[in-house]
C-alpha cells in the first residue's frame, strides 16, 4: 500500500490538508488517499473492489475539487472505503480508479464525519518537489 | 485594533466597525470585547466578514458575532441580510449543516434526584439515541415518507406520534419552513438522508443533561418553565447528510450561475445567485426542505430522549414533565421584515452560526413567551456551561434580529488533539463533574473545553450589546457525544 504524502495544517474550525505529488496525477491521488485516511485507517481496508469516477474541470483546482467531491461521495452515499487510488488526466478529463471495499462496522473504525470538501482557499501549485495542493474539508 | 493593513474602529465596548474598502458594498460590524477582538484578528474571520460585504444586495453591514471564527466563504458566526428583490442568496452563508440547531427540554425533576443513577441513565441515552458515523435512526423511511418529512418537518413527526402540539408550537417557524420542494433536493441528497433521520451525527453535535445552575431573569425563566437545580436536556444536531449534500449541490449550481452572470467575488465559497433567479429560487426551496428535515431530526432525537427517561425512571409523562422549551436553528436563510434606512423592507437574513432572537411582542414567538421574548439557546464548551437567553429589541435595530450561537472555536482540531495526548478525556471530564459517553474518542479529543472560547464571555458581549439578554445558565452533568 502506498503511503500518501499529506499533512494537516492549522485551521480553527475545520481540517486544512496539504498534499504533495511528483506530478499532477500523483498529487491528485495523494489528495484522494488523504481524504480516505481521514475517514479510516486504510491498512484495515481490503482492496477487493474497484470503483471509478470521472470529472472534468477547466483548471487544476476545479479538477481537484470535483474529484474530491466524487471520492467523498463514494463513502458518504455508497459507504465505500478506498485503500489505493490511481488518477489519470487527459486534457480537462480526470479519471479516478480506487480499490477498496464497503464499510463494515466490525472491521473499520470510521470515527470522523466529513461533511464536505470545500472550494475555500483551494490551491494547486508547483513546488520544488513537483506539485502541492491545499484544501479544507468541513467536519 | 488592526487586522493586517485594515484599521478596525472601536464603536463601543462591544462593537467594532471594519470600514468599507475596495469592492465592499457595506462596512463590517463585529460584536466582541477588546480581549476577544485580539483573538479574532489572529485568523481569517475578519477577512471573511469583509468578503461577505462584497455580495450583491447586502444591506447595512456584514455582521460578525462574538463567537465568530474562520469558516469557508462566510465566517462561522456571520449574519448578512440581502434585499429580497435585488440581492443574492448564498449556500455558503448558511453552511453545509442546514438548520443545524439546538433544542432544550425541561423537566419537573432536579438533578439531585437523578444523580445516584446518572451513569446508567447516560449509558441508556447513549444506547437509545443513535450517534456517530454510520448510525441509522429508528424510523425506516420510504421515499414517500422522506418527501413528507421534507415538506412537513416536525409536523410529519407529530403525524406519526413522535411530537405533541406543544412541541410544534415551541419550535421556530412551527417546525415547518414554508415553500419547501422535495423536487429541488437531489436523488443523492435524499439517499443520504433516508436512514439518518433521528441520528445525532458526530463532531460538535451532542445531547447533554444539564442542571439549571443560575437564573438571571426570573420572569423569563418562569415563562420558559425553568428553575434552579432543575434537570434539562439540550440537543444539538442538524440536517445530517441530506443537508450537507444540498449545500454541496447548490454551491456548484451557483458557481456556474456566477460565471454566466459575470459576478466576481473574492472567494469561490461565496458562490451565490440572485434570489429572484430560477437557481436562487430552487436553492431556497431545497433549503427549506433540508431545514424541515433538521426540525424532524431533532424532534425524533427529543422523542428518543424523552422515551428513554420515562422507561429508565419508570415514570409517567406527567411526573417527568419533560416539555420542549424551544428549538431554534443557527444555520439558515429566512425572509423577514426589518427596518432599513427608516423603511420596512423584506430581506433574506443569512445566519451561519448565528441565532434568530426576536424581542417580546413578535408574532413569530409562541404565545406563552410573547411577553418576554424568544428563547435563544446557546450551547457552550463541553463541561462548562450553556445559556438560555431571550430576544431583545436592540437586536432588531443593529443585527437583523440575530445573536450568537455558541462558544466558537479558538483552537484547531490538531492542536486540541495534541494538547490532550495521553490523557483520558472521559476521566478528565468526570473530575470536572461531567459524565461522558461518546461514539468516537478522536472526536471527543477535538471537542475538549479548551478548544473553545469561554461561552460566558461570548454571552456577556451579546447581553451588554443588548442583542439578547441572559435568562439562565445551565451546567452540564452528562454528555452523549457523536
Amino acid at each position: 500500500m502506498r503511503r500518501c504524502r499529506y499533512r494537516l495544517l492549522a485551521h480553527t474550525a475545520d481540517l486544512l490538508l496539504e498534499a504533495r505529488g511528483t506530478d499532477l496525477p500523483g498529487l491528485f491521488s495523494s489528495c484522494v488517499l488523504a481524504l480516505f485516511s481521514l475517514l479510516a485507517d486504510r491498512r484495515t481496508v481490503r482492496g477487493a473492489k474497484v470503483r471509478t469516477a470521472e470529472v472534468t474541470g477547466d483548471t487544476a483546482e476545479e479538477q481537484l475539487f470535483f474529484l474530491l467531491r466524487e471520492a467523498l461521495l463514494m463513502f458518504s452515499a455508497h459507504k465505500f472505503l478506498a485503500r489505493t487510488a490511481r488518477v489519470t488526466i487527459k486534457g480537462k478529463r480526470v479519471t479516478l480508479t480506487v480499490a477498496g471495499e464497503n464499510y463494515d462496522s466490525s472491521r473499520h473504525l470510521v470515527d470522523r464525519e466529513i461533511k464536505a470538501v470545500t472550494a475555500h482557499a483551494m490551491v494547486v501549485e508547483r513546488s520544488p518537489w513537483g506539485y502541492l495542493a491545499r484544501f479544507v474539508v468541513d467536519v | 485594533m488592526r487586522f493586517r493593513d485594515v484599521e478596525i474602529r472601536k464603536l463601543s465596548d462591544t462593537m467594532w466597525e471594519i470600514p468599507r474598502e475596495g469592492g465592499m458594498r457595506v462596512p463590517g460590524l463585529i460584536f466582541a470585547s477588546e480581549a476577544m477582538m485580539g483573538d479574532i484578528v489572529r485568523d481569517e474571520a475578519v477577512r471573511q466578514v469583509m468578503n461577505v460585504a462584497h455580495l450583491p444586495g447586502i444591506l447595512k453591514c456584514s455582521i460578525g458575532m462574538p463567537d465568530i471564527h474562520w469558516g469557508y466563504g462566510f465566517p462561522i458566526g456571520g449574519v448578512a441580510a440581502m434585499d429580497a428583490e435585488e440581492g443574492v442568496v448564498s449556500p455558503g452563508g448558511v453552511g453545509y449543516d442546514i438548520n443545524c440547531g439546538v433544542r432544550l427540554l425541561r423537566s419537573d425533576l432536579t438533578v439531585d434526584v437523578l444523580r445516584p443513577k446518572l451513569r446508567e441513565l447516560v449509558g441508556a441515552l447513549h444506547r437509545e439515541v443513535p450517534s456517530g458515523v454510520g448510525s441509522t435512526g429508528f424510523v425506516r423511511l420510504t421515499a414517500a415518507d422522506e418527501e413528507k418529512v421534507l415538506v412537513e418537518g416536525s409536523r410529519w413527526a407529530a403525524s406519526r406520534g413522535y411530537a405533541s402540539a406543544e412541541d410544534i408550537a415551541c419550535t421556530e417557524s412551527g417546525g415547518k419552513l414554508p415553500d419547501a420542494d422535495p423536487e429541488a433536493v437531489s436523488v443523492i441528497a435524499k439517499k443520504r438522508g433516508r436512514n439518518q433521520l433521528g441520528t445525532l451525527g458526530s463532531g460538535n453535535h451532542f445531547l447533554e443533561i444539564d442542571e439549571v445552575a443560575e437564573v438571571f431573569d426570573e420572569e423569563a425563566a418562569r415563562a420558559f418553565g425553568l428553575f434552579p437545580g432543575q434537570a434539562a436536556v439540550l440537543i444539538h444536531s442538524g440536517s445530517r447528510g441530506l443537508g450537507y449534500q444540498v449545500c454541496d449541490d447548490y454551491l456548484v449550481t451557483m458557481a456556474d450561475y456566477m460565471r454566466r452572470n459575470a459576478i466576481d467575488l473574492p472567494d469561490r465559497q461565496l458562490a451565490c445567485a440572485h434570489i429572484r433567479s430560477p437557481e436562487g429560487n430552487r436553492y431556497l426551496s431545497a433549503l427549506a426542505a433540508a431545514g424541515n428535515y433538521a426540525f424532524a431530526n431533532r424532534q425524533l432525537l427529543a422523542h428518543q430522549a424523552r422515551e428513554t427517561f420515562l422507561r429508565f425512571l419508570g415514570m409517567g409523562p406527567s411526573d417527568l414533565g419533560m416539555r420542549l422549551v424551544y428549538d431554534c436553528g443557527h444555520n439558515n436563510a429566512k425572509f423577514e421584515v426589518h427596518e432599513v434606512a427608516g423603511a420596512k423592507r423584506r430581506v433574506l437574513v443569512h445566519r451561519k452560526g448565528a441565532t434568530r432572537c426576536f424581542p417580546a411582542g413578535s408574532a413569530e414567538i409562541p404565545a406563552t413567551y410573547r411577553h418576554v421574548g424568544q428563547p435563544v439557546l446557546i450551547p457552550g464548551e463541553m463541561g462548562n456551561a450553556s445559556f438560555v437567553l431571550a430576544g431583545s429589541p436592540e437586536a432588531m435595530r443593529v443585527s437583523f434580529g440575530s445573536t450568537c450561537h455558541g462558544a466558537g472555536r479558538r483552537m484547531s482540531r490538531t492542536q486540541a488533539r495534541a494538547s490532550v495526548r495521553g490523557k483520558s478525556i472521559v476521566q478528565e471530564m468526570e473530575k470536572r463533574g461531567v459524565l461522558v459517553a461518546c461514539a468516537s474518542h478522536k472526536t471527543l479529543a477535538e471537542e475538549i473545553p479548551e478548544a473553545y472560547k469561554d461561552v460566558s464571555e461570548v454571552v456577556a458581549v451579546v447581553h451588554d450589546a443588548g442583542i439578547a439578554r441572559k435568562v439562565a445558565r445551565l451546567r452540564p452533568v452528562a454528555v452523549v457525544k457523536g
